[in-house]
């Protein structure tokens, strides 16, 4: 293993872990402490605007509609979700947010925003669009190694995991080794 | 002569973005009334949201968002950036709701 390849591992691993963690640390110091992070993040898939349908939904986040509906009745219960059936075809249910369930997800993507703000402003704009184009190509290989192992039958990687669970995975990993 | 148009007619308009402003003022007046609950009089169009109304991003959110839903209209983000007195907001959201009619 080179250098490089060793600094550029353990930078990618502390990025992810960082976002993951700085996230969770303002959720539980901001007003929605009551959320996790995974369902903002489905808060998030629903959108402060048009009702969804749960498949799409579930689609969105990588996850089976069956997870989603327990994550939803959560979010019911918790008063960020309304949920209602399709008044043309009474088979389609659609989801939606609430005024706080509103509120939270634009928290959240000021939160994304600010974040990125702080990353982009020493750089130049070339410089921005080359940091851009470097992360997303990062993000298109690690997407394309995610959808080999969703390939493989029986693997735990097959439904795409919360990224709390992915950093807890990760740790529990180098604690043992 | 500059301006051809119908005298009636241009002070109809003006008359109507008035009115259609002071709506606005109204909503966002009795919505900053029921928040900080202090008197309506005690509100101008110059105050700054944040700093004369001491509003924290939660509140602006909240106000985003029942603006959003009486008027049919999207806030976003960017545009909210230069969003700094009442008049502002006032401003902005006549904006998005005449190009949304049209």
């Amino acid at each position: 293993m080179t250098h490089e390849e060793q600094e550029l591992g353990l930078l990618l691993s502390r990025v992810f872990e960082n976002v993951v963690m700085t996230e969770e640390k303002s959720l539980q110091k901001g007003y929605f402490s009551d959320l996790s992070i995974a369902e903002m993040h489905t808060l998030d898939a629903i959108g402060p605007y048009e009702a969804r349908t749960m498949s799409e939904t579930a689609q969105s986040l990588g996850v089976t509609t069956g997870t989603l509906t327990v994550s939803i009745d959560r979010l019911v219960r918790k008063g960020y979700v309304i949920r209602k059936r399709d008044e043309h075809d009474r088979r389609i249910v659609r989801i939606s947010l609430t005024r706080d369930g509103k509120v939270a997800c634009r928290m959240h993507s000021k939160f994304h925003a600010v974040l990125a703000r702080h990353i982009l402003e020493p750089y130049a704009e070339d410089e921005k669009d080359m940091l851009i184009r470097m992360v997303s190509d990062i993000d298109e290989f690690l997407t394309a190694q995610l959808v080999r192992y969703d390939d493989e039958e029986d693997n735990e990687m097959s439904i795409r995991k919360t990224a709390r669970d992915v950093a807890a995975q990760q740790r529990r990993r180098e604690d043992n080794g | 002569m500059d301006d051809t148009g119908d005298p009636r007619e241009r002070n109809l308009t003006e008359t109507d973005i008035a009115k259609k402003k002071d709506m606005i003022l109204d909503d966002i007046i009795k919505f900053l009334v029921k928040e900080l609950d202090i008197s309506p009089t005690e509100i101008n169009p110059d105050m700054s949201i944040e700093e004369d109304l001491t509003f924290d991003s939660l509140q602006i959110y909240e106000l985003v968002v029942d603006l959003e839903e009486a008027y049919d209209i999207r806030l976003p983000d960017d545009m909210l950036d230069s969003v700094v007195t009442v008049g502002d907001f006032v401003d902005l959201v006549y904006t998005l709701t005449v190009e949304h009619e049209q």
